[in-house]
């Protein structure tokens, strides 16, 4: 049974021809916290955007909080219940902080007061100073205070910690990470910083070309592979790239690195029988997973 | 007690975890009976995601070392003193830090020695489990 | 708020219009005053204040327009949208809300300034108005110029913006040299029906033309809210 605030099946969209999503799938279970990653314009801004309806799919579903979006009164009911942090982290120019709050405000009927004096103390956001003026850190935490005063079960977010030093990100993420413990928030964001996803996320999707990749648990994932360093004598023999379970296969001069996944001792074994004079086993940082998963070959 | 994780070895976090905290009733830096931090605590304290704490803590009450009491927290499991380990380890690095000592002398570089000890390691792995077809 | 929002982004567009506008029609008074004669016959001179006039409410809607459907405080002539648009499509709000509170601002703005402009018009003419016929005036013209309103409403979620203002001048300019070669189009078209040339003030209610200008208005404001659902951002 499975309790997916966010569940897209064969989502699609082109644009004039080219396709940006080509049938993505992506599951978000409650409760998690997903990184979205993927190459720039691999499709991720193009997903939150069809998420929340500004963009409308060729082909596909989307389900939000298990219901289907297929109408713009679904969407307005799915928006009640969701935060969005754009990319840009834009407001409207012409108001200031206090009558930015008051006009999101206006707009929710679940609006928790507690959580708005309480972040709004936490970042000491000043009220009077026109949005136009703050810094781009301010920004976020204050589209960050929308977000999550609106009580929110969902947080969905474009690059969330872009353009911040390292004591503001930690900030953000401190913030991320209570909403999840303690409001039991589901967050699904787009990032391209891999530490702060491999500090946060409990889940991982990669997109590469319009479609994910990896989808699943990041400790599993951690668990499931594995690089595998092997030095032979002469060249790497071409039976490696056969072997069950190796999704990646590099060759520098006699050494092979393989990215293995799935029944790994099996591979060592197999790998073994070719006669390396060296066999070496490591972990697999989200790093390595990332990039060879979106190399594009 | 002295959390520290690696986000980014590619070592799951809450096996990492686990290993801490094992590591922590082992030394008896943390005793049977006594409660552990709750999840919001160590997720706020080292900001990471509490489902991983959550997580680790499911699989320790799984091996037995913790037990959860619903309503009042995670606490160590009350084990005879076979827990305690803290000699065996101090022998271990006794022994692991002469070798050491050796194989520096024989002018290898750390990585070098690194790689031939998981080396051996996983060699000793392999001849310990059940057996397999030889080469 | 929504209200709130879209006179906070309007709020200096429509008082410069006012402002111009109370200027423009304030001249008349100037020129007796610095001691220049004129020689223009009265007759002659009502005249070009109907037809100024008939000019300033297309102008004044074309303008409000513009300055309220455009997106989030950018001046009408820049293209592309501000990023704020991308919060605003994330709230519960339907885009068909979106657009009445912004074109009903508007339109708001744009009757405020064509009641001051009707009532100083009817303050110029010579002879005296009683109160039914400038109440019919003042209608017919505000309903007339509705009709020009929301046409530029439809240009603006149809076209890019650069091209709104002119498109508009040049869809009103074709109206009128048909409305003098068609019959048909002259008995609905909106400028006539604020135009004091062919109403003058003592007619009754040309209800040809401003039943056709509500029609008009309903058409042009459903197709837009047709158009802004449609739309991908």
């Amino acid at each position: 049974m499975s309790d997916n605030l966010i569940d897209t099946s064969g989502l699609s969209k082109s644009y004039s021809g080219s396709p940006a999503l080509r049938g993505l799938n992506l599951a978000v279970p409650r409760g998690s916290i997903c990184g979205f990653l993927g190459r720039n314009g691999a499709g991720k801004t193009t997903t939150l955007k069809l998420l929340l309806g500004m963009l409308r799919p060729d082909a596909g579903q989307i389900r939000l909080f298990g219901e289907a979006m297929d109408s713009e009164a679904s969407l307005i009911a799915a928006r009640r219940r969701i935060g969005f942090v754009s990319e840009d982290k834009e407001l409207y120019p012409f108001m200031n902080v206090g009558q930015t709050i008051r006009f999101t405000r206006a707009l929710f009927p679940g609006w928790r007061r507690d959580l708005e004096e309480k972040y709004m103390e936490l970042f000491r956001l000043p009220l009077m100073k026109a949005v136009p003026k703050l810094s781009k850190g301010m920004r976020t935490q204050l589209m960050l205070l929308l977000a999550m005063a609106r009580g929110a079960e969902l947080l969905m977010m474009d690059e969330p910690t872009s353009g911040l030093d390292p004591a503001m990100t930690e900030d953000i993420l401190r913030a991320l990470a209570d909403l999840a413990t303690v409001g039991q928030s589901t967050i699904f964001f787009s990032s391209h910083q891999l530490a702060e996803v491999e500090q946060i996320c409990d889940r991982v999707c990669i997109i590469d070309q319009g479609q994910a990749v990896i989808d699943g648990d990041l400790d599993d994932l951690k668990s499931q592979y594995r690089r595998i360093l092997l030095t032979f004598d002469g060249m790497p023999p071409s039976a490696l790239a056969s072997l069950t379970g190796v999704d990646h296969l590099r060759q520098r001069g006699r050494t092979a690195s393989l990215l293995a996944h799935g029944n790994v001792d099996l591979l060592v074994d197999q790998a073994r029988e070719l006669g390396p004079t060296s066999v070496e086993v490591r972990p697999v940082t989200l790093k390595e997973l990332f990039l060879d998963h979106v190399r594009g070959e | 007690m002295n959390l520290r994780i690696h986000f980014s070895t590619g070592v799951p976090i809450y096996l990492q975890l686990m290993e801490q905290i094992k590591h922590a009733v082992e030394t008896n830096a943390i005793r049977a009976g006594e409660q552990l931090p709750t999840i919001r605590k160590i997720a706020e304290e080292l900001t990471m995601n509490p489902n991983t704490v959550a997580r680790a803590y499911r699989e320790l009450e799984r091996d037995g070392i913790v037990e959860v009491r619903h309503g009042s927290g995670v606490f160590v499991a009350g084990q005879p003193s076979s827990a305690n380990k803290t000699a065996e380890i101090r022998q271990a690095g006794e022994v692991l830090r002469s070798a050491i000592e050796r194989g520096m002398a024989l002018e290898l570089s750390e990585a070098e020695l690194r790689r031939v000890f998981e080396e051996e390691l996983s060699r000793w792995q392999e001849n310990v489990t059940p057996p397999r077809r030889q080469r | 708020m929504l209200w709130f929002k879209a006179w906070l982004e309007t709020r200096w567009r429509f008082a410069f219009l006012a402002g111009s506008t109370l200027l423009i029609w304030l001249t008349p008074l100037w020129i007796p005053a610095t001691g220049v004669h004129t020689s223009v016959p009265a007759a002659r001179f009502w005249m070009v204040i109907q037809l100024a006039s008939v000019l300033l409410f297309i102008f004044t809607a074309i303008f409000l327009a513009g300055s309220g459907i455009n997106t989030q405080g950018m001046y009408t002539f820049t293209p592309g949208f501000h990023g704020s648009m991308l919060f605003t499509l994330s709230l519960p709000i339907s885009r068909r809300r979106l657009l009445f509170v912004r074109a009903g601002l508007g339109a708001l703005q744009t009757c405020v300034l064509v009641v001051i402009m009707v009532v100083y018009i009817l303050h110029l003419r010579p002879e005296t108005t009683s109160v039914l016929q400038a109440l019919i005036y003042l209608t017919r013209t505000i309903v007339c110029t509705m009709a020009i309103y929301a046409f530029s409403v439809l240009l603006l979620c149809v076209l890019d913006e650069t091209w709104h203002v002119s498109g508009a001048f040049l869809f009103w300019t074709i109206v009128f040299l048909l409305q003098s070669k068609f019959d048909w189009v002259a008995r609905v078209s909106p400028l006539r029906g604020m135009s004091l040339n062919c109403y003058p003030i003592t007619a009754p209610i040309p209800w040809t033309p401003v039943i056709a200008s509500l029609a008009l208005t309903g058409v042009f404001m459903w197709i837009a809210v047709v158009v802004v659902q449609r739309k991908e951002y």
